[in-house]
């Protein structure tokens, strides 16, 4: 079956929520496309925005998107979704599984809540990127999140379990109560990093982080170099040159803070 | 049937049903993963006794394993789904665990999960750190050299073991070159392995014995040194016999690699030396698969 591809008839003057995509009970083409959707204080037909393409509603394309179309992928399970242009709030918020990818920009709450799958964006994402969604106690429970470019504030917060991967930079307060999973930063970090971690791995270029990590060995080569390949596969681009120097750093029993940093030399 | 100048026999290997799990072993350098690989298949030649039959199935070069450095690709086969959980735990555990600069990664896939790593985290004594990629867990032990890692789970698949075919002999020297050649056609085959020493059986057995004790015994039928006491299936020019057992994933392994086996005894020299190749069966009534040898060699 061909992706069904819905392409932005004009530019829209009122925000639109694009939930409909992923949480409607639809199962087939002709439904859909009959579909009304809400936009501004009236409700209009899904035909009278967009033009509609293709057959397969769980393979969607979405072309000319702007930062006003909220919700995209929102609860998604089971389906991909690719977006041409830029993306407004909680793009991917509290998907469980699928692809989601970005060619372009995204505002805040992108992937909050997020339970599985992953989530491609190749421009820069705003801030709470794996944020936690209201009502809820944690911000990344499990999922891929890689970011092409750089990083708002407050972002990953309370992350459980997942990896986050970001090539650019990372804002202030980034990171904060985090419990497990991965990080990986390329670019600068932000101030009040990782405050109150518990457990988890940051991976990072800079030596900042580290200050108050105490210094171990850097004989756990072969799981970075394990981990770093598969990242690299799944994310269709190598993250770092093959050539680097590792350092590991631990956190220290005493103040309840197990989590590992890895420095990274190029 | 005479193949290559080769006399086949008209008979057949009876084979059984079996389950097997395909782990992968890494290492700093070959000859680790090579130590690794030796201990834990040490002590798993037949069912009978040791549990588990396990061998080398090929060398992995560092672009094809999981983490990039050189490994062995291991098979393991048992008759029963707990016996072979046991065992991969436990071989993990003191052979692998053990074994310098290891890891050890699930080598197949199927609904069917058993633990490999996932009770040896314990070892790690509360600092072992688990790693989620792409759904699949994999845990970090803490050990002197640094860290053991290992996946959480392999996975069981239905096999088949006890595919075999026998080198009937002038002499002994023969015997064995003739023997040697068919393990080394089979190196870096996959899904096969020859789980006995150096690929190659001396003791061939058959079911039940005087002793009731006893489940299997000497196959006197091809003991050159009964020929004349008992019932024997050898003629007189043979003195040693040898058989090679081929475990595979499916019956089209078997019978593939037997006749690559075959193949390359009947390609070399030492073929005048050799009588005729013949095949192990109970009378057909105990195997679930049979392999015809003129069947195969066709």
């Amino acid at each position: 079956m061909k992706p069904l591809i819905l392409t932005l008839k004009k530019q829209i003057k009122f925000r639109l929520d694009a939930s409909f995509l992923t949480t409607n009970k639809i199962k087939n083409f002709n439904e859909f496309k009959s579909l009304k959707i809400a936009y501004g204080k009236r409700q209009c037909k899904l035909t009278d925005l967009f033009s509609v393409r293709g057959e397969d509603i769980k393979n969607i394309i979405l072309k000319s998107s702007t930062s006003r179309i909220d919700n995209i992928g929102l609860k998604m399970k089971n389906m991909n979704i690719t977006i041409f242009g830029n993306a407004g709030n909680s793009v991917g918020r509290e998907m469980s599984s699928g692809t989601l990818k970005l060619y372009g920009n995204s505002l805040d709450y992108t992937g909050a809540g997020i339970t599985g799958g992953s989530i491609f964006v190749y421009g820069n994402a705003g801030k709470f990127l794996c944020g936690k969604p209201i009502g809820k106690n944690e911000g990344i429970l499990d999922g891929l999140i890689y970011v092409n470019g750089s990083v708002g504030n407050h972002s990953v917060q309370r992350m459980r379990r997942g990896i986050v991967v970001i090539n650019g930079n990372l804002g202030n307060y980034c990171c904060n109560d985090m419990i497990s999973g991965s990080i990986i930063v390329k670019g600068k970090i932000g101030k009040n990093f990782c405050d109150r971690i518990k457990r988890g791995t940051i991976i990072t270029t800079q030596r900042k982080p580290v200050l108050k990590y105490l210094s171990t060995n850097s004989s756990e080569i072969n799981f970075f170099k394990f981990y770093i390949k598969q990242l690299s596969g799944l994310i269709g681009k190598k993250i770092f040159s093959d050539k680097f120097k590792l350092q590991r750093f631990h956190g220290s029993e005493d103040n309840e803070n197990l989590s590992e940093v890895f420095l990274v030399k190029q | 049937m005479i193949y290559r100048g080769l006399k086949i026999d008209n008979t057949f290997a009876e084979a059984f049903n079996m389950k097997a799990s395909r782990i992968i072993v890494t290492a700093d350098n070959k000859k680790w993963a090579k130590n690794a690989c030796l201990s834990f298949t040490g002590f798993a030649t037949s069912v009978i006794a040791c549990g588990v039959e396990a061998g080398i199935e090929k060398e992995l070069s560092p672009n094809i394993t999981p983490d990039g450095r050189p490994g062995y690709s291991v098979l393991l086969f048992s008759m029963s789904r707990s016996e072979l959980e046991k065992q991969v735990e436990t071989r993990v555990g003191q052979c692998i665990l053990t074994c310098p600069t290891t890891a050890v990664f699930s080598g197949i896939e199927s609904d069917d999960v058993i633990p490999l790593g996932k009770n040896l985290r314990y070892f790690g004594d509360g600092y072992q750190i688990s790693k989620k990629i792409n759904g699949k867990r994999y845990w970090r032990i803490p050990v002197m050299d640094g860290e053991f890692l290992c996946e959480e789970t392999t996975s069981r698949v239905s096999a088949i073991g006890g595919g075999n075919f026998l080198v009937l002999a002038k002499n002994r020297k023969s015997c064995l070159l003739a023997c040697e050649t068919a393990v080394d056609s089979l190196k870096n085959l996959s899904n096969v392995i020859t789980p006995f020493p150096g690929g190659v059986v001396r003791s061939g057995s058959k079911v039940g014995s005087k002793y009731k004790s006893l489940i299997a015994s000497t196959n006197d039928a091809f003991c050159p040194t009964l020929r004349g006491l008992t019932k024997s299936n050898i003629a007189k020019t043979v003195d040693c016999v040898m058989e090679i057992v081929i475990n595979g994933l499916t019956a089209d392994d078997i019978s593939n690699a037997t006749k690559i086996a075959i193949d390359s005894i009947a390609r070399s020299k030492i073929k005048k030396d050799i009588v005729t190749i013949s095949a192990g069966n109970y009378g057909g009534k105990l195997g679930q698969h049979h392999f015809h040898l003129r069947k195969i060699m066709k």
